[in-house]
This record gives structure tokens, sequence and C-alpha cells, in this order.
């Protein structure tokens, strides 16, 4: 129970008194009940925030971009236009499903599913703040890495099913792309994991601290070089351009996503959306120090963790912009081109800053830069 | 309670998706209760306190093995795997003799046993274990031993991937027109 | 060696059933409120507004199996290399530093060379190069 949240809670007085009293009421030791209760609550609160994510994700994509293109973007419903995807949800609600006659209707059924829980299923392992952290699983960082190839799998699927060569060619490219630009990503991860110590992401941040001195990005200048490498391969992971070839809107119609209407169109757009957030929580948890505060304001007190949460939200909202102005300024790349990359020039430099980082820590142990250039 | 739930969950995810792999007759539905068998794996790994395993169980085989088998089957199949082409059960050859059934028989009473060896399980141990049970992390013992004590196993499967490589990546290779 | 809980599962199994469920009940409750009406038109798959011609895969590239073949290699090779990272800060305060990074130097040297092999004969580039004359082998 001390790693998770349902731990958190139970430091409290009030949870004891709770779970004494279930306890005296039912019989028998209630505190795994309670416990499921309370996971099974912040499962559904993480549901809506997550949906609540995707949907501001695309309503900060169009406010975003429409910055950049000088025009005003949408404005009109509500104030500075933020009702704008409850009104987009009611009208992918209220749409007619239309299914091909030809395609696979079992498999249409299942992409958007294997796609929503691919992205799901990383969220139990967010690190919001430091007692609010749903499950702190010790292999976290490889149950995420693991689960969100769910969501590969769910976009070649559905680009199979529609049975159009439009979604066929968007499916297979989308899945090239995502199972080959995991390498990069697996291995600036290790890089990370070779100076914590460890995979859940209470060893990777308590390593960091709240300044800027302290996080992995200026720890080493492999590490330094492995954000980068990260960020490449997330871009790509989660089908954003300049990787977008397997949604490309002016060469395939709209890819995978031609043939699937209404619902099931909003979950695989969601799940994007949501999958961007959830790489930005990690690329900001491995290398820019997560919900850490400098000077560790607050401590583990409840106002101490309302500002890391805050923190935490500050710094993927940070990444999240980034991600969004990298869309609107660079062009698609082709595919060979996307290839290339990725395994003539991003592999290979992974493999570099991982020998890099293994020589450095024989010789230096865990010391970063500063500590031995200052001392 | 919750490993019971999650045992039983997970044992029936493996055992219906395997069962649906074989009697299926559309190649690529066979592809998809393969990837439920090998979830429900996965969950009965966390049962048994393997998060390491399960974790690896996810990575390699869900995000990759899976889908190379689903190239695999695009590339062979050619133009018929939109169709129901695959013979049932009892029409592919060889099938529906002695030995089958023999065999057949054996593995139906495994599993009606272990069926039975279920059901009274649960319903045994309903209300036994409400504390949460404990187990070890197994992710740094693996990373010890296979540093330590099984150092030559964990080199002999580089030696062994490299030949994997090569010998795909020669297989693959389109045939020179001479 | 630390003593964990089989509590740290409970939420990863709680929300991939909620994420099952929220699909499930959405679509459901859509088709409440959702208009039917098919129509051929409708039905067809989307070409541009041509009616669509032939069956939707005709010529599969070989280079996204062989592609899907040198990812799996690197999968498996880190999915080993996972436990070893984890604990090479530990052995190295332990004193046994140089032995686990010649190890884990071997390890990665012999994939190494295994990509430096299929790079070289041309397995990892997605279309054939121009400059090369056609009867060299590939």
């Amino acid at each position: 129970m001390e790693h998770t949240i349902v731990g958190y809670f139970l430091q409290f007085e009030i949870m004891k008194n709770l779970v004494e009293m279930a306890s005296s009421t039912l019989g028998f030791n209630a505190s795994s009940i309670i416990a499921f209760i309370i996971f099974l609550t912040a499962s559904l609160i993480l549901l809506l925030i997550a949906a609540t994510i995707g949907g501001l994700g695309t309503f900060a994509e169009r406010k975003i971009s429409a910055d950049m293109q000088m025009r005003p973007g949408p404005n009109r419903v509500g104030p500075y236009g933020i009702v704008q995807m409850v009104a987009d949800f009611i009208k992918l609600f209220l749409k007619e499903d239309i299914v091909p006659v030809n395609a696979d209707r079992f498999l249409f059924y299942i992409a958007p599913i294997l796609a929503i829980v691919g992205v799901l299923g990383t969220f139990a392992v967010l690190p919001i703040s430091s007692g609010l952290i749903i499950s702190d699983l010790n292999v976290a960082l490889f149950y995420a890495v693991g689960i969100s190839s769910l969501v590969g799998l769910g976009i070649f699927l559905g680009g199979y099913a529609s049975n159009s060569k439009w979604s066929m060619l968007g499916g297979m490219r989308g899945a090239a792309q995502i199972v080959s630009y995991e390498i990069p990503v697996i291995l600036s991860m290790f890089t990370v994991i070779l100076f914590a110590g460890g995979l859940s992401f209470g060893a990777i941040l308590e390593n960091q601290s709240g300044g800027p001195i302290g996080w992995y990005l200026f720890h080493n200048p492999f590490t330094f070089i492995a954000f980068f490498v990260y960020f490449i391969g997330i871009l790509a992971e989660t089908n954003r351009a300049p990787f977008d070839l397997p949604e490309s809107e002016s060469e395939l119609v709209s890819g995978y996503n031609t043939e699937f209407t209404g619902m099931r169109y909003a979950f695989f757009a969601l799940a994007e959306y949501m999958e961007v957030f959830v790489v930005a929580a990690f690329a900001s948890a491995l290398f820019l120090g997560g919900y850490k505060i400098p000077f560790n304001i607050g401590g583990d007190s409840l106002i101490g963790q309302v500002l890391q949460a805050g923190m935490f939200f500050t710094k993927v909202a940070l990444i999240y912009y980034v991600v969004i102005w990298i869309r609107w300024t660079l062009p698609r790349m082709r595919v060979d081109n996307l290839m290339t990359l990725c395994w003539k020039y991003l592999t290979p430099i992974a493999f570099f800053n991982l020998i890099g980082s293994a020589v450095w820590i024989y010789y230096f142990g865990n010391k970063s830069m500063w500590n031995l250039i200052f001392s | 309670m919750f490993l019971q739930v999650v045992f039983i969950l997970s044992a029936l995810l493996t055992v219906v998706s395997a069962v649906m792999v074989v009697f299926t007759r559309h190649i690529m539905y066979a592809a998809v209760y393969l990837l439920g068998s090998l979830i429900g794996v996965a969950g009965l790994y966390l049962t048994l306190g393997a998060d390491t395993l399960a974790a690896t169980q996810l990575l390699v085989y869900v995000g990759g093995i899976l889908i190379i088998m689903i190239f695999a089957i695009m590339l062979t199949g050619g133009q018929d795997f939109m169709k129901n082409s695959r013979k049932s059960f009892l029409q592919v050859p060889f099938m529906g003799n002695v030995k089958t059934y023999v065999f057949g028989g054996l593995a139906a009473l495994v599993m009606g046993s272990i069926g039975t060896k279920l059901i009274m399980n649960v319903a045994d141990r309903f209300s036994e274990h409400s504390e949460m049970l404990s187990y070890q992390s197994t992710i740094e013992v693996i990373g010890e031993a296979l540093v330590t004590d099984h150092v030559l196993v964990f080199e002999i499967s580089s030696v062994l991937l490299l030949g994997a490589l090569i010998g795909a990546a020669t297989i693959a290779r389109p045939i020179k027109k001479q | 060696m630390i003593p964990y809980n089989f509590d740290v599962f409970m939420p990863v199994v709680i929300l991939l059933f909620v994420g099952v469920a929220m699909v499930v009940v959405a679509l459901i409750a859509a088709k409440i409120f959702r208009p039917h009406n098919p129509n051929k038109i409708k039905n067809q798959e989307y070409e541009c507004g041509e009616n669509p011609i032939g069956v939707a895969w005709s010529v599969f590239n070989v280079r996204f199996y062989v592609i899907g073949l040198i990812f799996i290699i690197f999968d498996v090779e880190s999915a080993l290399m996972f436990p070893v990272v984890t604990v090479f800060r530990r052995m190295r305060d332990q004193g046994m530093g140089g032995v686990v990074l010649i190890e884990v130097l071997l390890f990665i040297l012999i994939l190494l060379a295994g990509f430096a092999y299929c790079w070289r004969r041309g397995d990892l580039d997605w279309v054939k190069s121009y400059k090369r004359p056609e009867g060299e082998s590939k």
C-alpha cells in the first residue's frame, strides 16, 4: 500500500477512522475493499481528466495554430472559444456511424478500443505529485512502453479493417513508423535509467532536484543529447507532424482514419492527444525534473502536493506547446526520409549515448558535470 | 480476493482466446485472438508477482511479435486473406484420425480437471485473504543474476540475436534476378 | 529486494477495464442518438469520389517486414537490457563496475556489429538507391 495513492491517503487520520468503521460494520478487515473503492474513484477521475485533456488538446491545437497563422481561431462558443471542445464532442456524438459494406466489422469495433486502452494504461503510472501518483510500480517505465505499443496495433488494425486503399497504406506506414521509433525512445530512456538506478518514477525523480541544475537534462552531455533523441522519437510515436504520414491530410485523405465516423473517429483523435500528454509527462519526469519544486517548498504537506501538481502540469503544458509549435512550423517528412532518420541517425546516436553513459557511470558514479567542475 | 479475480479473468481470457484461435476461420481474427491470449498470459504473470516478466511479455510479444505476425499474414496471404479461406477444424486433412482424437481426449481430461480445481478454489477462498499479499520486486534480482551468475547466458543471447538478425535479413532479401 | 504489495497492480487492471467500458458505453449510448440511414453510395469506401476499383491490397512491400524483423531483434535486446541497466549503478557502487561495464559493452557491440551488417547490405534502405548499378546484389 505504500507505493500507491491509497498509501498516501491512509496517512491521514480520517481515512484510518473510516477503515476501522467499515471493518467493524462488515466483520472482516475492510482495508482492501476501501482500497478498491479509492482506486475505482481515482480511475474514474483520471478518465475524466484524460478526456478533458484530450479535448483541451484539440482546442489548444486550433488556437495555437491560429495564433501562428495570424487568425483568431475558434472564439464564438463561450469565452475565448473554450466551450468549442464540448461542441465538437456533441457533434461527433450525433454523427451517423457508417461502416463500409466490405469492411471487417469485428476489427472495426476493436481498433478504437485498442487505441484507448493502450493510452489509458499508461495513465496509471503518471507522476503527478509525490503523493498523488496512482501507482508507483517498480517497473513503471517498462510497463508504460509495453502497453503503449497497443496503440500502434490499434492503428494498424483500423487501417486494415477499413478495406480502403488509403486506410491500408496509412495503417501499414503507421505501424512501421511507430515500431521503428520505439528503439531510439527506449535507448534514450536507458540513458536516464542508468543514472537513476531504478525504473519507478520515485527512483527517477528522487535524484533530480527542482532547480534546472539538478535536472537530468543538464546532468551530463549524454543525457542532454538523449533528451533530443527522445523528443524526436515521441513526435514520431504519436504520429505528430512532421511525422504524421499515417494520417497525412494532403496525401492519404485521412489515412487510417478515413472510414471511421462519429464516435469512433473521436476515440482515435482522443487517443492521439492523450498520448501526446502522456509522453510529454514522461519527458518532463525523465529529463526535466517532473514535479519537483526548486528548494522543495512545501515539502510533503498538502500545500506541497498541490504545488507539485501545478509544477507537473506547467512543465507538461510547455512541452505540449512545443509539440504543437513544431507541427505548424515544419513540413511533413517523406517516408524514406523518416525511416532513414530513425535507423541511420537516431539509433546510432542513441547507442552512442548509452555507451557514453555507461562509461561515465563507471568512472564518475552519479556525479553530474557541475559536481565535477565545481569540486 | 483481488488476486483470485485477476487470475480467473486472465485465465479465461487466455483459454477462450486460444480456443478461438484454433476454431476461427478468418486468419486475421486468429491473430487478434492471439493478442487476447498473450495479454491473458501477461495477467497470469502479474498474479504470480513476476512484474518484469509481465512487462517483457507486453513489450516483446504484443508490441513486436504480433505486428510481425500480421505483416507475415499479409505477405503470404495475397488476395485471399480477406475471405474466410481457412478450412474448418474437421476438414483439414489428417485431423480426423485416431491419434488426434486420443490426444484431444487427453487434453480435454486435463482441462476438465483444471477447470474443476479452479471452481473449487474460488468457492473455497472467497473471504480468506483480505489483506494484500506482498511480493518481491523481481527486476533487480533478475538484473543482478544476469550480470553475476548467468552472464554467459546473457552474452550468448546476444550472439543468438545477432544470428537471428543476419538470418532474417538474408532470408527476407529479394532474390537477385539473373 | 523491496517488498511490494499486489495493490500496485490494482489501478492498472481497473484502468484497463475502465478504458474498455468507456468505449463500449459511449458507442452504445451514441447509438440511441444517432441517425441511421444507410445508403448504397454512403456505404462504399472512399476513393475521391469515384467508384472503388479493385481490392484494397494489391502489392505488399517486403521492406515493411524487414523493418519489423530488425525491430523485433532490438526489442528483445532492450527487454534483456532493462534489468541490467537498472542494477548497473548499484553494481558499480559495490565495486563490480568494471566487470559489468565490459559485459554490457560486449552485449551492445555484438548487436551493433549485426546492425552495421544490415546497414551495409542495404536492408535499412527504404527505397533502392538509384545510384547503384543494376547488376549489384542487394
